[in-house]
């Protein structure tokens, strides 16, 4: 299996899902069902290459740079799911599945030998937290895309310009509502996952560490303040900006303070 | 379908493009009338099938004719039944016959020739033209098919294209700006201040839209529970509009009013109540009743009339770059519909027509001395068979649909067939 060949054929679905997703939004008739269908086909396939790898590995799959991706990738997939079953909105299909398809392909064109496991990474504990790591910022990742369509579609409405995009786009309370919805789950997740990883830190390394975890305690600080202010009024632009700037910590994390604050804590 | 009807199909119209209004309300006809019409044009030989479209913009007869003079036999009936002259009526008609007419038919129901490009009703309106007709009893396979086919193109091109889905009115234009703030209306409050001619038919287009219980402010207490009684709205006096302006999601305002009735700090104060919660304003007056700075509040869209006649304007525009592809599908469909009746209509024409030669070739042989008759009949036979051979192979194969109708229609002409 190291052709990864259910792995391509997930790619393959998503590709049928978008272009499904697209055509749906053109004739608004089509029915709905086929896009999830697809999705969740090519889930069950990444579920599978996935599984393969981790029974070669000894491990979930994110001890390679292409597994952890195409875990990423995977996890966007539910994410997307979570948040079509729960919104009923397909509008954002186009925009949300190529990054389904984005880590789903990277994940099987990077490197996929694993480096040698240190011994201290094995257990339960740890592959949940990073597991729940990677759903977080899976979920996180859709609520910035989501940010940047909210943006879009806000600047559409205050230009009065009735086009494409915005006949396409759903409305603005839609969109806030899965911001919501993602950040939630995005909290939730990796909330969960500091606290695991925490918990092990102590138990293994008998420390805390680290400027990684700071960061990642920032992001929780950060999408926390957010969902706050969005229930006390803060509705709108201003939570879209927000949850923009919270992703822009991610992205810090997992590069600047990744690489060089963290050395223990690394994932290269 | 008597093949005398094929190529008669005629249409006698009245529209917006020819006719004036004055001409319009008197040829226009109610339900009633269209059954009334035409029992007496089919009971009177006038029309063998038939069917009338009648809407504000046009009076249109569709019918399969015995013979060429259907636009004065049609125009005359008109006249006589409406009391109206028939020059008058005849110099603002006008006339298709045969695939034309099918054309034409395919086109209004594609919402090509409406005066708002595109628009839906009118598909719905030929709809009901065909059931009126059919429990009039005018109608038999052919029109009906006519009908149907011009409905399936109204119906493709509506899916297919643009041409329906950017509205064209300022109210239509302000519900899709509201419908891409607030999604679903129904959860949504609506208040209309002023319950004036574009008031009512504002809050009118709310409840159609969705919205449940629109709330009517209005200097003059009593028109506003007039409008509300009618739409099951609520009514509320003047006095209590800054209390009302927190609890809506949309205001729409279109008073007479010389100055602003809502301005920044009420807005504000409005949105402090809502803790922040979007709110939109359509500013339908002129002059403005809402103040332009309101725009600025966080969360706060605010139209002018002149926003949403700018949308109109833009979308009139993207309606019209549809038209080609909806004018091919027209096409399409009525090619489809032609190569039908082009297929029902050959080969008994062709029947016909060696039925006439044979019928030509008896009239010589009983002239003929009876010894010869035998090998004449045989030799005349041979004749018509070449005559026909070649004519009836290309009428045959004859791939355009409109082509093949208008040349069977030619042979029929030619050879006087309908007489016999």
């Amino acid at each position: 299996m190291d052709s990864h060949v259910l792995g391509w054929v997930a790619v393959g679905l998503y590709a049928a899902a978008e272009a499904y997703t697209i055509l749906s939004l053109i004739r608004s008739r089509l029915p709905a069902l086929p896009g999830p269908i697809l999705i969740g086909a090519g889930l069950v396939f990444q579920f599978v290459d996935l599984e393969v790898r981790a029974r070669a590995m000894h491990s979930v799959p994110y001890k390679t740079i292409g597994g952890s991706m195409s875990l990423f990738g995977w996890m966007l997939g539910l994410s997307y799911l979570a948040l079509l079953f729960r919104h009923r909105e397909r509008a954002v299909g186009p925009f949300l599945i190529p990054f389904v398809i984005l880590f789903s392909t990277l994940g099987l064109l990077l490197p996929q030998a694993a480096p040698q496991a240190r011994p201290d990474t094995r257990g339960a504990m740890f592959a949940l937290h990073v597991t729940f790591a990677i759903l977080g910022y899976a979920a996180f990742t859709f609520s910035f895309v989501l940010s940047l369509l909210y943006l879009i579609q806000n600047r559409q409405l205050r230009k009065v310009k009735t086009g494409l995009l915005f006949s396409r786009l759903p409305a603005l309370e839609s969109i806030g509502g899965m911001i919501r919805t993602s950040v939630s789950i995005g909290l939730t997740v990796l909330g969960a996952s500091v606290v695991l990883g925490v918990i092990w830190a102590e138990r293994v390394w008998g420390t805390l560490p680290d400027a990684k975890l700071g960061a990642a305690i920032l992001t929780l600080a950060v999408y926390g303040f957010l969902l706050w202010k969005d229930r006390r009024g803060w509705v709108g632009e201003r939570v879209a900006l927000l949850s923009i700037l919270g992703f822009a910590l991610i992205l810090f994390s997992y590069t600047f303070v990744n690489f060089y604050f963290s050395a223990e804590h690394a994932f290269k | 379908m008597s093949i005398s009807q094929e190529a008669k199909l005629s249409l006698l119209g009245w529209s917006f493009r020819g006719a004036g209004v004055s001409v319009r309300e008197r040829v226009a006809f109610t339900a009633d009338e269209i059954r009334e019409a035409l029992t007496k044009l089919s009971s009177g030989g006038v029309i063998s099938e038939g069917v009338i479209v009648s809407t504000c913009h046009r009076s249109e007869i569709y019918s399969f004719v015995a013979d060429d003079g259907a636009r004065t036999a049609l125009t005359r009936f008109v006249s006589e039944w409406r009391g109206l002259d028939q020059a008058e009526l005849e110099g603002s008609s006008f006339y298709r016959s045969g695939g034309d007419a099918a054309r034409h038919l395919f086109r209004v129901a594609a919402g090509l020739d409406s005066l708002a490009l595109g628009e839906s009703e009118v598909l719905g309106q030929v709809r009901q033209a065909l059931s009126l007709a059919r429990e009039s009893g005018t109608t038999r396979a052919v029109m009906h098919r006519l009908f149907e086919s011009a409905v399936a193109a109204g119906k493709r091109v509506r899916t297919e294209t643009e041409i329906s889905r950017h509205p064209l009115s300022v109210s239509s234009i302000g519900f899709e700006l509201a419908r891409k703030v607030f999604g679903d209306f129904s959860r949504h409050r609506v208040l209309v201040i002023g319950a004036g001619e574009t008031g009512s038919l504002f809050a009118r287009h709310a409840v159609e839209a969705g919205v449940r219980e629109p709330v009517i402010v209005n200097r003059t207490l009593s028109r506003a529970q007039e409008l509300a009684s009618g739409i099951r709205g609520r009514a509320v006096p003047w006095e209590s509009l800054a209390g009302e302006v927190p609890q809506a999601d949309v205001v729409v305002s279109a008073t007479s009013s010389p100055g602003h009735v809502v301005t920044r700090p009420a807005v504000e104060a409005a949105m402090r109540e809502r803790r922040g919660r979007p709110m939109m304003f359509l500013d339908l007056a002129v002059p403005r009743d809402i103040a332009p700075d309101v725009s600025e509040v966080y969360n706060v869209y605010s139209y002018s009339i002149d926003d949403l006649e700018e949308v109109a304007k833009e979308n009139r525009a993207r309606r019209a770059r549809e038209v080609p592809l909806a004018e091919k599908i027209v096409e399409e469909e009525l090619e489809t519909y032609l190569a039908w009746l082009g297929n029902l209509s050959v080969v008994p024409t062709v029947i016909q027509w060696r039925n006439h030669l044979d019928h030509l070739r008896d009239l010589e042989l009983e002239r003929a001395p009876a010894a010869e008759r035998e090998r004449l009949k045989g030799q005349l036979d041979a004749f018509s068979s070449r005559i026909l051979f070649e004519p009836m192979k290309r009428l045959k194969g004859e791939g355009d649909a409109a082509r093949k109708l208008d040349r069977v229609e030619a042979v029929r002409h030619l050879f006087d067939l309908d007489k016999e």
